[in-house]
This record gives structure tokens, sequence and C-alpha cells, in this order.
């Protein structure tokens, strides 16, 4: 997943929550080491009382576009195809301009 | 040149009780047999063997899983530690670096020792904290191990004539009866993906959950050592580390808690002496209650039967003037 676009990540979730729980979880793995340091990350985790409580993930890029996944669709494959291919326009951007 | 070490060159025979392939796999024997055919000696059919042959010491019985893999030590590893700690906080890990683990770790045991000093002072010198890990587990088969622990019962005493039963985590029975089990939760399922890190603790210590709690994931309750107390842990390599790591959930003598049920059990003020000293307090509370509430029925009564005399001597009286 290319994550040198993304200037910030918020979300919120229930780890208990199979589905959206996981998917979420496996998405903040996927962050490179250095990901605190490059990009804000706002992480909102609900109790084992709020296992239905909507989950958000929305992602900032550096050229200012919000994308917010809806988690209960996309499985993870399917975030990292969403967030790749807006970061591959602005690595080709970012090739021609520089 | 005939070979040195003369073998006796009867296929080996299997005790009676074990006749038969045990895992449908026919045990052969390759050194033997290479040896019989150099030897090759004439009175094959006379030479019987004197006594049968174990194929197992009775301390090892034969494991379902190969034995000899990673995968299935760290299965037997992991049902032990599962078994043996009570308290035990599950973390996911995103990515931290081998200094960061080592910086959050010593800072750990260093938290951890602290306590211990201080409970060795107040007379319980278990010293518990010096075997509480924060490790990473591979999280397939610690969900494997979980399930084994939860839902498999090794009855081990379960031989009448005195002969400890070859049961043990590894073997098909523990195999089968955990996954014989599809419906049954032990509600750890939904965590129990991606990376992992668990913190055992050898029992339930909330004065080192406390400590531990702290350390890994300050709260307003549990709040981080401050700068000044202890500048090491303030360094940006432990910092960075502490970050990326998340507490997820508890899992407290068999049962699951959330972070918040886990910062509750931190709370608990005192530990288990704590709770019995509060549990006392309470329990003589509802008897001074008991007591004031029997004492109520009669004093009512008293009280009205009072009352009623006043009166009646008041009606007498009445009764008196007017006349």
């Amino acid at each position: 997943m290319l994550t040198k676009y993304i200037t910030s990540v918020t979300t919120a979730f229930s780890p208990f929550n199979p589905r959206s729980g996981k998917t979420v979880r496996n998405f903040l793995a996927m962050l490179p080491p250095n990901a605190r340091s490059t990009m804000a990350i706002d992480v909102k985790m609900h109790d084992k009382s709020a296992i239905e409580a909507p989950t958000t993930l929305a992602v900032k890029f550096k050229d200012g576009k919000e994308m917010k996944l809806d988690v209960e669709k996309l499985k993870l494959r399917d975030i990292q195809t969403e967030i790749d291919r807006h970061s591959r326009i602005l690595r080709r951007q970012e090739e021609l301009t520089g | 040149m005939p070979p040195r070490i003369r073998l006796a060159s009867v296929p080996l025979r299997r005790p009676a009780a074990t006749q038969g392939p045990i895992s449908g796999i026919e045990y052969v024997c390759r050194q033997c047999r290479n040896a019989s055919l150099a030897a090759a000696p004439a009175q094959i059919d006379t030479v019987t063997v004197a006594s049968p042959i174990s194929r197992h010491p009775p301390t090892q019985p034969p494991s379902h899983k190969p034995p000899e893999f990673r995968k299935s030590q760290l299965h037997r590893q992991y049902q032990s530690m599962l078994s043996s700690s009570p308290l035990m906080l599950v973390f996911q890990h995103n990515n931290l670096k081998a200094v960061e683990w080592t910086g959050i770790r010593r800072e750990l045991a260093a938290a951890l020792r602290k306590v211990d000093e201080e409970m060795a002072k107040a007379g319980n010198d278990a010293y518990m904290g010096s075997s509480m890990k924060l490790q990473i587990v591979q999280t397939g088969i610690l969900a494997s191990a979980m399930r084994i622990v939860e839902f498999w019962n090794p009855k081990f005493d379960a031989a009448s004539d005195g002969s400890v039963p070859s049961v043990h985590g590894l073997s098909k029975k523990a195999y089968h009866a955990a996954r014989k089990n599809k419906d049954l939760q032990h509600g750890l399922e939904p965590l129990l993906s991606g990376p992992l890190a668990v913190l055992t603790f050898p029992s339930v210590s909330p004065q080192h959950l406390k400590a531990a709690l702290s350390i890994l994931a300050p709260s307003k309750e549990f709040p981080a050592p401050k700068r000044k107390a202890n500048p090491a842990y303030h360094e940006p390599q432990i910092q960075a580390g502490l970050q990326k790591l998340m507490l997820l959930a508890a899992r407290v003598e068999g049962k699951v808690f959330d972070s918040e049920g886990t910062k509750w059990i931190g709370s608990i003020s005192g530990g288990i002496d704590g709770l019995r000293a509060q549990l006392v307090a309470m329990l003589s509370g509802v008897g001074a209650g008991i007591t004031t509430t029997l004492e109520a029925a009669s004093k009512s009564l008293y009280l009205t039967m009072e009352s009623r005399k006043s009166v009646l001597e008041e009606e007498q009286k009445g009764g008196e003037s007017k006349e």
C-alpha cells in the first residue's frame, strides 16, 4: 500500500466487531513504523458494549482530498485498492512536476 | 568387510497394545533394514527379540502433530501459557521496531520491579513481577491453542488402575475436542487476527496490572510516570513505540474484558486484600442494617402502643373532667 501521500487517518471502531474491527485493525497494522511522524493518526476504540456502533475510517491525502471509507462493505484489500488508486495519481503528478 | 555392529536382523516387534498402524503410517527403521541387508545371516527365522520395544517413553506419549516442528512447540507453549496465566492483556502491535520493543520491555520490567519491592516491604515477597512477560505471539497458533485450553478437558485423573493416561494438548483427542465444538465461543475470536502481543501475569494482581497499564496504555486513571520521576520513559523511541501499541482486551480467569473493564480491574485498590477488606466492611454494614430493621418493628410496635395508651389515658381524663 502506498502510504507516502497520506496526511491523516481518523478512525473509530470496536475491536470486538468481527467484521469492521478486524478490517480497521489490519489497516492500522499496514501503516509503516514511522507513520506517526509523517501523518496524524487518530484512533478511537469503542467498548465491548458498543460492538455495533458505527465504524468510521477517513483518510486525508496531501492534495487535500478526504476519503471516507465504508468499512462495513469494503474489505482490507478493497481499502488498499482505493487508497492506492488515488496515491498513484498523486505520484504521477509528483513525477511530472518534480 | 562385514559390519562391525551386528544387529538382530529380525524386524522389530511392537508390543501387543500398539499392534497395527498408529497414525496410518507403518514405522520403518531404515537403519535396521540396511544393516540386515548387509549382514544377512542364514538363521533369520530362529532369532527372536527378547523384550518388546516400546515405541515411546511413558512420559512422552505420541503426538498428533509432528513434534519436531516449531509450530507444534509454539502451540504447546501457548497452551501452557494460557492455562497458567489467569490474567492476560492482549495488545496489537503496529510495526514496532526492535529498539522500541527493548525500551518498552525495559520500562515495564522496571515498573514491575518497583511494585514487587513495595509489596515485599508490606510482607508479600512473591516477586511475581519478574515472571510477567510481554511477548509477541503467532496469532493463528494462539487461536488454536486457546480453543484447546477452553474446550478440551484433559481428565488427567481418569485411569482407575493408577497409571497416568497419556494425554496432552497436541494429541488427536485434544484436536478433535477443540474442533468439534464449533458453536462454543470463548469471546476473544474477533480479536485473534493481525499482529498480537500478550502480557501474561501468573496471578491476578491489580497492583502489577496498574503499573503495567500506566506504562503500556497510560490514561487518566493510570497516568504515565512524570518526566522528572522517570526521564527514560519519555525517550522518543519509547514514546513512538507506545503510540503504536494498542490495548485491545484482557482475559481474566477465562472471561474477556475490554479496555474499560481492564482499567476497572486495575483500579481495585490494595489487590485481593483490599477487596477482602471492602467485603468485610460491606458485610458488617449489612449486619448493622439487619439489626436496625429487626429492631424497628418492635420499636414501632412499642411506639404505637405507647401512643395508644396516652390517647386512652387522655380520653379517660377527658371523660372524668366532663363528668
